[in-house]
């Protein structure tokens, strides 16, 4: 079996009669860390809502995702949105609103997810009332919980707070490395991209470069893709 | 009287269990259209004399249906969608009953509701599509609830999130039609939303609510038919009065309790 699990070619989506992406082509493999970088508007969200088939790309253009086509696939996939929009005062608890996700999830696995995001004492809180971080972690184990073999990721860690964002990071490494989850995401932090990533994708409408963070990360592809004097802070851990 | 108990039990808990979902997708106006759609199948039922109960439920599906279409295939907005087939119904309802000479008394019964005019074939059919509802509403239940809070997720999780969607609609047009002889097209949507926003402010999980739902459904149904019966006033309208009452009671206590708690 190919060590591929994505393999993107010639992908252009248009939504509502805008070119939102044109001609990408680009592939990710098993176990990787693939970060998508870009300006506001570039793209990012509309890609990884592609990969995943939630959204549908122009005819001439070729995903394969596991081997299948996204919509096939997508049991075998999870993806953490960059927000989240519910009605806060409708009554559901985080134990419900993560079994109705994954129903026959192992109970023991859903509380090593739940304590691993410190979120175990609010097993039995209402959705509605975690604050922004809370929520988002709540969202993440929702996907791990149904050990997905590609994790798609939109800005993450937005929300969370520092000390939190370093445990996240660490997590997804973890679960990269051990479990060799996929991991695609979303972010606009280049230290921790610099520091995670084993592949980077930049996006402005067309892939502008790709690669290891270390050949990409460089300031002037960092000027090229925002338009600005773009200075990255290396983190010592890498 | 006893067949309107049966109609009213049978019919308390599926529109309670679909208010819920209702409320949670803040489709309660879809109610309200689905019901005033169903005048011209009523209508269509008068005029060529085929059962105008069979027909409204005929037509009300054809509302759910088409509700469901133009959302995916249009960018108009649902309230407006619901809003002109709301109204574009209701306008087709009268023009076929103009053509229809005399005294309609079965049109008023659709209007504002009347239990002396519910038959056995009504009943034999509320039972039969009530029971059926309910059924396919506990097996889909999960499902359901993750479809309306989270329509990306429920795809993901390999929910055929389409197809249910059509089926949701269609199965809680069916139900408001179901109700539009106990209650009548004008009150009918009350009982999809007056339980779920009481239970709403009763529970703190999503089985309370659904379970708190249906039960209030039950209680306002069962003692507006009694309350009906004794002070010999239109049983709709007396079930609508006292489901806002019980309402008002569980807000004014839900607001005692928050100010306490706020002191305390």
């Amino acid at each position: 079996m190919t060590s591929k699990v994505i393999e993107a070619k010639d992908i252009s989506v248009s939504i509502e009669g805008n070119k939102i992406l044109e001609n990408i082509t680009f592939s990710v493999d098993r176990g990787a860390v693939t970060a998508i970088i870009g300006p506001n508007g570039s793209g990012k969200t509309t890609l990884l809502r592609t990969l995943i088939g939630l959204l549908p790309f122009q005819p001439g253009g070729r995903i394969v995702v596991l081997g299948k086509k996204p919509r096939e696939s997508r049991p075998k996939v999870g993806y953490v949105p960059q927000r989240f929009t519910f009605d806060r005062s409708f009554p559901i608890t985080v134990r419900e609103f993560l079994r109705f996700s994954c129903p026959g999830c192992d109970e023991l696995k859903l509380k090593k997810y739940l304590s691993h995001f410190q979120m175990d004492e609010k097993e039995n809180d209402q959705l509605g009332n975690l604050s922004g971080g809370q929520l988002q972690r709540v969202l993440i184990v929702r996907e791990l919980i149904r050990d997905p073999l590609i994790l798609y990721l939109d800005e993450p860690a937005s929300g969370i707070d520092v000390s939190g964002e370093m445990n996240f990071y660490d997590i997804i490494r973890h679960i990269s490395g051990d479990h060799g989850t996929t991991v695609v995401m979303v972010s606009h932090e280049m230290d921790i991209v610099y520091q995670f990533a084993t592949q980077v994708l930049c996006l402005n409408k067309t892939l502008c470069c790709a690669g290891l963070p270390s050949k990409v990360l460089t300031s002037d592809v960092l000027e090229k893709l925002y338009g600005k004097d773009v200075a990255l802070y290396r983190h010592a851990k890498k | 009287m006893q067949k309107a108990f049966i109609a009213g039990i049978m019919l308390a808990a599926p529109l309670a269990f679909l208010g819920v979902y209702s409320t949670l997708k803040k489709a309660s106006f879809f109610g309200d259209g689905v019901a005033h759609a169903s005048l011209s199948g009523i209508a269509l039922g008068i005029l060529t004399g085929v059962s105008p109960f069979g027909m409204a439920i005929i037509v009300g599906a054809l509302f759910g249906a088409g509700v469901y279409f133009l959302e995916r295939k249009t960018s108009v907005s649902s309230d407006s969608i619901i809003g002109i087939l709301f109204t574009g119904g209701m306008a087709l309802g009268i023009i076929l009953l103009n053509l229809k000479q005399g005294y309609q008394p079965e049109l008023i019964s659709f209007l504002f509701g009347n239990i002396l005019t519910i038959h056995a074939s009504d009943l034999v059919l509320i039972i039969g599509l009530g029971v059926g509802i309910i059924v396919f509403l506990s097996i889909v239940y999960r499902r359901l609830a993750l479809l309306v809070l989270d329509k990306d997720e429920a795809w993901l999780t390999g929910i055929p999130t389409s197809g249910l969607e059509l089926v949701f609609y269609v199965v809680l047009s069916i139900s408001i039609v179901l109700g539009v002889k106990l209650l009548g097209i004008i009150l009918v949507s009350a009982l999809l939303i007056i339980p779920a926003a009481s239970a709403k402010l009763l529970s703190k999980s999503f089985r309370k609510l659904v379970l708190l739902s249906i039960l209030i459904g039950e209680i306002v149904v069962i003692g507006g038919l009694i309350l009906s019966y004794y002070l010999d006033f239109p049983s709709g309208a007396v079930i609508i009065l006292t489901g806002v009452g019980l309402f008002c009671l569980i807000a004014a206590w839900d607001g005692f309790r928050k100010i306490t708690k706020e002191k305390s």
